[in-house]
């Protein structure tokens, strides 16, 4: 479909861009160098260049996408290691599992069929996500949706946004999923609700907002009943009412939006300090190791995009905005030219997931929207983060590629 | 194109015009809002330097440290060994109340940030120094002690300076505050209709009155046309305004000597139509009226009207009322120009910027601002300062066995009670110290008032000042 495309000039650029942000960071970090550094870069640069190349040859897709992200990850891990050396060394070996995740899901999308006619074991699967987390549940920055696993912390809900697109992808393809039920569009919006429910009660408003915004757009794309998405507006709009009234989590948030001087040194600690860096950056930002993103809270993952306008400049931070905005067109465009209806839904969904998310959180540390904790697609750390992220983009990966083989394949 | 995909294009431009927003907001932020945003003192990156960095002392001329930091427990803290002495001199470097002073205007020479040169700035970014440099001042600690117990009670400043090289050894204005409680006195301070955190000393503009008549002096000597002698009746009238002598005294037959020595206001109020408005102002305006003062500090500019003058504003101009403005340090540096052949130099506060490993970083030298009047001229406005304190309004400022040079004034202002002015210098001679001493408000004659503190100084300065 795309593969009159070629991706090798933007990924010399891509190339050209990561040899001279390191020699950046190798000039600033001059005095304390391991040799372990050189191979760690080494490898980013490799592992960048390689994956981008792989891909090109075996995928007859958007090879674009791939690339923007793999932009995002430069810049994310460049910082990341710029904060701290350990955390960014770790970031490097979380993007080479979610490269192979990447794979993994692109080959499993590719041979096995039937995605579409599972839509109750993605349900199940979800309501078991939630249960674990409850059960295992400990809290961390004020949120109660992170399980520990052999040393390692993951965010199940990650990994139920994906099963969210999902669940709407084969309702809206095969709506018969509950063909028994003349009101299965309400047990969708019931489950859904539920969804978001379980995400209030574990203070994950961001995912909250984000599982809000695919089931909005999605249903607005392909809702029979136009009614329906009224009800849901409206339902949203008395939850979150509901929610600002009983929860003092939720209205700190609005407050710290309206004005966070006046609660400067407790609650609007995190969002003035964001500010703060970035007014310091300017368009042109301090210098790569010459800004201070150390009083910046969460720098590495919430507030990288603060770090990085720091020390990076704004005009950075607008690059980082737009290759977003590109990478939620070629989405949408990947939407337009599949056939397969399945397969458009999840286009769309993992197009909204990176742009409402992205949006929700660039907006939250700039003060245009309230703040929810989440973390900035591809460019915060954060090994459950990439993982779902590198998912996504693998859907969206073979999303991209004609279906059409496949069921002449399957016809064979 | 189906209904389907026109939904999904409607998507794809619901989430562009979002993040064209945000891209919006990012550049509305920096251009409008990031400037003030930097400056809130919970920015901590605005208190690095002063964390790492050992903030230099403070001298005064002869080696008294008069500010200093030390490190406690790995906190850097500030001290400043006199209270309210140096408030408006030094200043204060507070967290949450910024800086003033020289605390303010010397910081980066402080905290040893000299951004000179793109080698330098370099050098501050590869292997940043962890002591500042410290200040040598050209204050001289005891005169400036002196000089605030002559004032104690009052409301004004007092100034004094080398005529010569322009170093400052005193500058005192009242009421100051305690730099040590600025914490507890913050709203105080700050809301006290005195104003004690103005410099009245370089930032009060008060009439000058009558010791504007060296000004004046200086333009009738100086206009070849104007003739000195006159006769005073008590009063004149100008364009429907009166303009008396102190209790309406006639003066009879005067020259400038004479008018300046009495201080005669119909005097000089008639010479100053004659001199003329444009002569007058160039005369003033090589005094440094309406011209920057360069300082260490903030400066006020002094103003002399311009544009078009009526000539009853003209004439008080001439006695240094209307529209006439200056601050005590104009008018100390006046009479320095005198002192010093008619050159103006520009005043000094810190002599030497010195690196703790005793380098030289930066010194003041002497410089000429303008030369006001030529030294044949000068000499002549001194021998007639002479004799308005040796038979003069000035009487008071008169010291056994030193040739004090000196003019007093009274200014009205719209306030009500009139300021007390006098400036001067001594010896007549060798001049040392120019001084002038303005009370704010005093309500009584400046020979009465501010001439006994400036002779008081003097003796002190005179005794004790290192030249």
């Amino acid at each position: 479909m795309f593969n009159n495309v070629s991706n090798k000039t933007p990924r010399n650029l891509l190339f050209i861009f990561e040899v001279l942000t390191l020699f950046l960071l190798l000039v600033n970090q001059w005095d304390n160098i391991e040799k372990t550094v050189y191979y760690i870069w080494i490898a980013l640069i490799l592992v960048i260049y390689i994956s981008n190349y792989i891909l090109n040859r075996i995928s007859n897709g958007d090879n674009y996408i791939f690339l923007l992200v793999t932009m995002l990850m430069s810049i994310g891990i460049i910082m990341i290691y710029r904060i701290d050396s350990n955390l960014g060394f770790k970031q490097l070996l979380w993007f080479i599992v979610a490269i192979i995740a990447f794979y993994f899901t692109y080959f499993l999308m590719k041979y096995i069929r039937g995605w579409k006619n599972w839509g109750k074991l993605y349900i199940i699967l979800s309501y078991i996500l939630f249960l674990l987390t409850f059960l295992l549940g400990t809290r961390k920055y004020g949120a109660i949706n992170w399980i520990s696993i052999g040393g390692f912390s993951f965010q199940l809900a990650e990994i139920t946004k994906l099963l969210l697109i999902f669940i709407l992808a084969s309702y809206y393809s095969k709506p018969d999923m509950f063909k028994d039920n003349k009101y299965s569009d309400y047990i969708v919006m019931a489950i859904v609700y539920s969804f978001i429910g379980l995400l209030f009660l574990q203070r994950d408003l961001g995912t909250a907002v984000i599982f809000f915004g695919i089931y909005a757009v999605i249903q607005f794309i392909y809702e029979g009943k136009r009614k329906n998405i009224l009800y849901n507006i409206g339902l949203f709009a008395v939850g979150g009412t509901i929610g600002y009234a009983l929860f003092d989590h939720v209205k700190i948030r609005v407050q710290t939006w309206i004005n966070p001087w006046l609660y400067i040194d407790n609650k609007g600690y995190q969002i003035t300090q964001s500010l703060f860096a970035i007014a310091e950056g300017g368009f042109f930002g301090s210098g790569i190791g010459l800004g201070y993103p150390e009083y910046i809270p969460l720098a590495y993952t919430d507030f990288i995009f603060s770090a990085i306008c720091e020390e990076m400049g704004a005009f950075t931070g607008i690059g980082i905005i737009m290759l977003f905005m590109i990478l939620v067109y070629r989405g949408l465009k990947i939407a337009l030219n599949q056939n397969d209806k399945f397969f458009r839904i999840l286009a769309i969904g993992v197009s909204t997931l990176f742009g409402i998310q992205s949006i929700i959180i660039i907006g939250g540390v700039i003060k245009v929207l309230p703040l929810t904790g989440i973390t900035l697609p591809f460019v915060s750390y954060g090994g459950s983060s990439i993982l779902s992220s590198f998912i996504a983009l693998g859907i969206l990966q073979i999303s991209s590629e004609d279906m059409g083989f496949k069921e002449e394949e399957y016809s064979e | 194109m189906n209904e389907e995909n026109r939904r999904i294009i409607i998507v794809l431009a619901g989430l562009c015009l979002c993040f064209i927003g945000l891209i919006g907001f990012m550049s509305y932020f920096q251009v409008f809002e990031a400037e003030t945003i930097k400056t809130n003192s919970y920015n901590k990156r605005l208190w690095i330097n002063e964390e790492k960095i050992l903030r230099g002392s403070i001298m005064d001329r002869n080696g008294t440290v008069l500010a200093y930091s030390q490190e406690n427990d790995g906190k850097i803290q500030r001290y400043y060994k006199y209270a309210n002495l140096y408030s408006h001199i030094i200043g204060y470097s507070h967290r949450a109340y910024g800086k003033s002073g020289l605390e303010l205007s010397y910081n980066n020479y402080l905290l040893d940030l000299s951004e000179s040169s793109t080698i330098e700035e370099l050098k501050n970014i590869v292997a940043p120094s962890t002591i500042g440099n410290d200040l040598v001042l050209t204050i001289d600690h005891g005169s400036q002690e002196k000089a605030r117990t002559l004032l104690q009670g009052k409301k004004g400043a007092l100034i004094a300076l080398n005529p010569k090289s322009g170093e400052i050894y005193a500058m005192v204005s009242l009421p100051d505050f305690n730099v040590n409680s600025i914490d507890e006195e913050w709203a105080v301070i700050s809301e006290d209709t005195n104003s004690p955190l103005l410099n009245r000393a370089t930032q009060g503009l008060y009439p000058p009155g009558s010791v504007f008549k060296v000004i004046t002096a200086s333009a009738i000597i100086n206009s070849p046309n104007v003739a000195t002698n006159y006769t005073c009746e008590g009063s004149t009238n100008i364009d429907g305004y009166n303009f008396k002598d102190y209790s309406n005294t006639a003066h009879g037959e005067l020259d400038l000597s004479g008018a300046l020595t009495v201080s005669c206001n119909t005097y000089f109020t008639e010479k100053s139509l004659e001199i003329g408005h444009d002569r007058f102002r160039n005369m003033a305006q090589a005094f440094m009226f309406n011209n920057n003062i360069p300082f260490d500090l903030p400066v006020n500019t002094s103003v002399f009207p311009k544009g078009n003058l009526g000539d009853t504003d003209l004439a008080a101009s001439g006695i240094g009322q209307g529209k006439v403005l200056t601050t005590p340090l104009n008018m100390a540096l006046t009479a320095a120009a005198i002192a010093n052949n008619g050159e103006v130099v520009k005043p000094i506060l810190v002599s030497d910027v010195v690196s703790t490993n005793g380098k030289l970083v930066k010194s003041n030298k002497r410089e000429v601002l303008s030369v006001a009047i030529d030294s044949l001229d000068a000499n002549s406005i001194k021998e007639m300062m002479v004799a308005v304190v040796k038979s003069g309004t000035g009487r008071n400022a008169s010291i056994k066995n030193v040739k004090v040079a000196g003019k007093t004034g009274t200014a009205e202002n719209a306030s009500g009670k009139s300021h007390a002015w006098f400036i001067g210098f001594a010896p007549a001679d060798d001049p040392k110290i120019a001084v002038a001493v303005l009370l704010e408000e005093e309500g009584s004659t400046g020979g009465a008032s501010a001439a006994p503190i400036a002779r008081d100084f003097i003796i002190y300065g005179l005794n004790n000042i290192k030249f």
